[in-house]
């Protein structure tokens, strides 16, 4: 009886730690911002509990519902090009082409610049009266002038994206890499003997194959992307007009800009949720890959 | 007109020569072994033969067409690797089928081919199975399955039972020569193991550093080895060799100085070896115990007790290891000195080159 008490002691002693750091740094922010969503706090001292105005705010009256919307057509857009991108750069740097260990390496930079500095070279090169992408269009005819992709709604859209893209290719890139080249070489001069195709034996082989890979590197891009504040903030901070106010930008703007800490909060939670039910998908389907694989 | 034949066929990977000109003749419906140490070249020839790898120098002809530069679907070959490559995503239907699938032949030919494949590899019951769930027996014969459906002019297989556990390996030993035998087709086989090579082969290829040590039937290497590494290599335990010299060679019968072991009398007509180091073997199951033509005293520091047999292991006065093999369990010790003989018509004999000497 003793024994079993002390060895429960001794275990809960060796979690402390991290159960300390969890509770200081996880539960008690998420706590509060979950309290936080039911009042009025701003920057004036002492706050009022106010129910599920916050929440009937920004699902009535306010635009929220449609920062949702856009939210999921910017990560649907820019995870799926990730995934596309990846894919075909995976395959190309797979082949055994002269010159291989250079092209792997040249995936690298937008990977290791430092975000904030790949995020400002695009910045330049999306302006109109200096940027390389406008000059080139207007060099070979398709503009008639300068074009300043960040000032319009509909380009300012699609131009974060872009940049979200060229920052995350490279992992998804290297992680379908490392999950092809983890599929036996055996199985691709088997089907080759077999008379299988290129077009073939990536299609019958090497796409089954990487269903795992592709499921989970999707599922982890999501929860990234649909977080992404860094690179909208720098490129437009949600502008022009709110076009590229995702819902972390939103947030942002609503807690620290407007200090509505209450409103902000409220938001904050509905992120929660929404990454939650993302991470509760990828969790499963972990969980039943690995069921799969035991199999 | 033969159904393979590599006509001073050459592989180079950079700079290392990996095969270096091999000339062999393969007959139809022949079971062929290519045997050899790890490194020989053995794998690479069948890659070759198979169209995985180029050709550096010669022609590979198959049916009397060069193939060289003919993928493997068009040489009418197909390949059973060590791995068995099976697709772990396709049931195993779908793995036997896969070869049909590519060359999209309508179902109901699917479904006869894969159907008889099953029942001779008795897979019939496992069909709707995912090679996962299979054994390691049964996942080779899927792989062998999968070979049958194409009706290939040629089998190759690459070490196809060294995943196997001993006991499996002899049992799909027999199923594929049974195989061998109903098919009727021919069939290279690469292994390490001269055991597989001794039971299946109609004609055993020894290989040694890129190069043919010698062709025969399995009996004919083992009785007439044509240098000294076939005689080391074919034969278990390995013969035994002694180092001597020959004192002289009249043309019917050759006088070879053992050293401390005393002068051998062997009846050979060759005469170019006299003055020469020389080898003489002699395998361990040659070997009697108590007075023989030519008898040696011995001291075993092993011995192996295996009921059917009895090993004595020991080293001769020159430091060359020598073996005994006993049938039964004679009462051998080991550290006592015993005499074992044997008879010099079991003997073989190599000259400095390492040739056999007739």
């Amino acid at each position: 009886m003793t024994s079993t008490r002390s060895a429960t002691i001794f275990a809960l002693a060796l979690l402390a730690p991290a159960l300390i750091y969890i509770l200081t740094i996880v539960a008690y922010p998420l706590v509060d911002t979950i309290i936080l969503s039911f009042t009025n706090a701003s920057l004036k001292a002492g706050y009022d509990f106010v129910g599920w105005a916050n929440y009937q705010r920004i699902f009535g009256v306010g635009n929220f519902t449609e920062v949702i919307l856009r939210t999921f057509i910017w990560t649907f857009f820019s995870v799926t090009t990730k995934m596309i991108i990846g894919m075909a750069g995976a395959v190309l740097l797979n082949a055994a082409i002269p010159g291989q260990a250079v092209f792997r390496i040249l995936t690298m930079p937008p990977w290791i610049v430092p975000m904030a500095i790949g995020i400002y070279m695009w910045s330049w090169m999306y302006n109109g009266q200096f940027g390389m992408i406008s000059g080139l269009l207007q060099n070979f005819g398709i503009v008639d002038g300068p074009v300043a992709w960040l000032a319009y709604g509909h380009t300012a859209f699609w131009a974060t994206i872009v940049t979200d893209v060229w920052i995350g290719v490279p992992m998804v890139t290297i992680y379908f890499l490392a999950a092809m080249q983890s599929i036996p070489k055996d199985l691709y001069e088997a089907a080759w003997t077999d008379g299988a195709g290129r077009f073939y034996r990536f299609r019958r082989i090497t796409v089954p194959l990487m269903v795992p890979a592709i499921i989970t590197m999707s599922l982890l891009s999501l929860i990234a992307t649909f977080n992404s504040f860094d690179i909208i903030w720098i490129l437009t901070q949600g502008g022009p007009s709110g076009s590229t106010t995702t819902m972390i930008i939103d947030t942002y703007k609503t807690a620290i800009g407007s200090r509505k800490y209450g409103e902000g909060a409220a938001r904050a939670v509905v992120i929660c949720i929404f990454v939650s039910l993302f991470c509760l998908a990828y969790f499963r389907a972990v969980r039943k890959l690995q069921q799969g694989e035991a199999k | 007109m033969s159904q393979l034949s590599l006509k001073r066929l050459e592989k180079s990977f950079n700079e290392a020569r990996i095969i270096k000109g091999i000339d062999l003749e393969v007959a139809d419906g022949e079971f062929v072994v290519f045997v050899g140490p790890s490194g020989c070249g053995k794998s690479t020839l069948l890659r070759m033969i198979a169209g995985l790898e180029d050709v550096t120098a010669g022609d590979i002809e198959i049916a009397g067409r060069v193939v060289n530069d003919l993928p493997p679907v068009q040489r009418g070959i197909a390949m059973v690797f060590q791995s068995y490559a099976l697709y772990p995503h396709m049931s195993v239907y779908e793995n036997i089928a896969f070869p049909l699938r590519v060359e999209k032949l309508p179902q109901d030919e699917v479904d006869k081919r894969v159907g008889a494949a099953a029942k001779v590899l008795q897979l019939e019951s496992r069909l709707q199975h995912r090679p996962g769930q299979l054994s390691g027996g049964q996942r080779q014969r899927v792989a062998i399955g999968r070979a049958i459906v194409r009706q290939p002019k040629i089998f190759l297989f690459d070490e196809p039972l060294s995943n196997l556990d001993a006991a499996l390996r002899s049992e799909m030993r027999i199923e594929l020569m049974e195989l061998h035998k109903r098919l009727g087709s021919t069939m290279i086989y690469v292994t390490h193991d001269q055991i597989e090579a001794m039971t299946m082969a109609d004609k055993i290829v020894v290989l040694n550093a890129g190069e043919i040590s010698q062709v025969g039937s399995p009996l004919e290497l083992y009785h007439k080895p044509d240098n000294l590494f076939v005689a080391g290599f074919i034969g278990s335990p390995k013969m035994n060799f002694i180092n001597g010299k020959v004192r002289s060679a009249d043309g019917s019968k050759v006088t070879i100085d053992l050293g401390a072991l005393g002068t051998l009398v062997l009846p050979r007509t060759s005469t170019s070896v006299a003055g020469q180091d020389v080898t003489v073997g002699i395998r361990p199951e040659h070997m009697q115990l108590g007075n023989g033509e030519f008898t040696l005293e011995i001291t075993p520091n092993i011995v192996e007790h295996l009921g059917i047999h009895t090993i004595a292991y020991s080293t001769l006065p020159g430091g060359e290891p020598f073996i005994g093999l006993f049938e039964g369990d004679p009462s051998i010790e080991d550290g006592k000195a015993l005499n074992m003989g044997f008879s010099v018509a079991h003997t073989h004999l190599f000259d400095a080159r390492g040739l056999a000497v007739y």
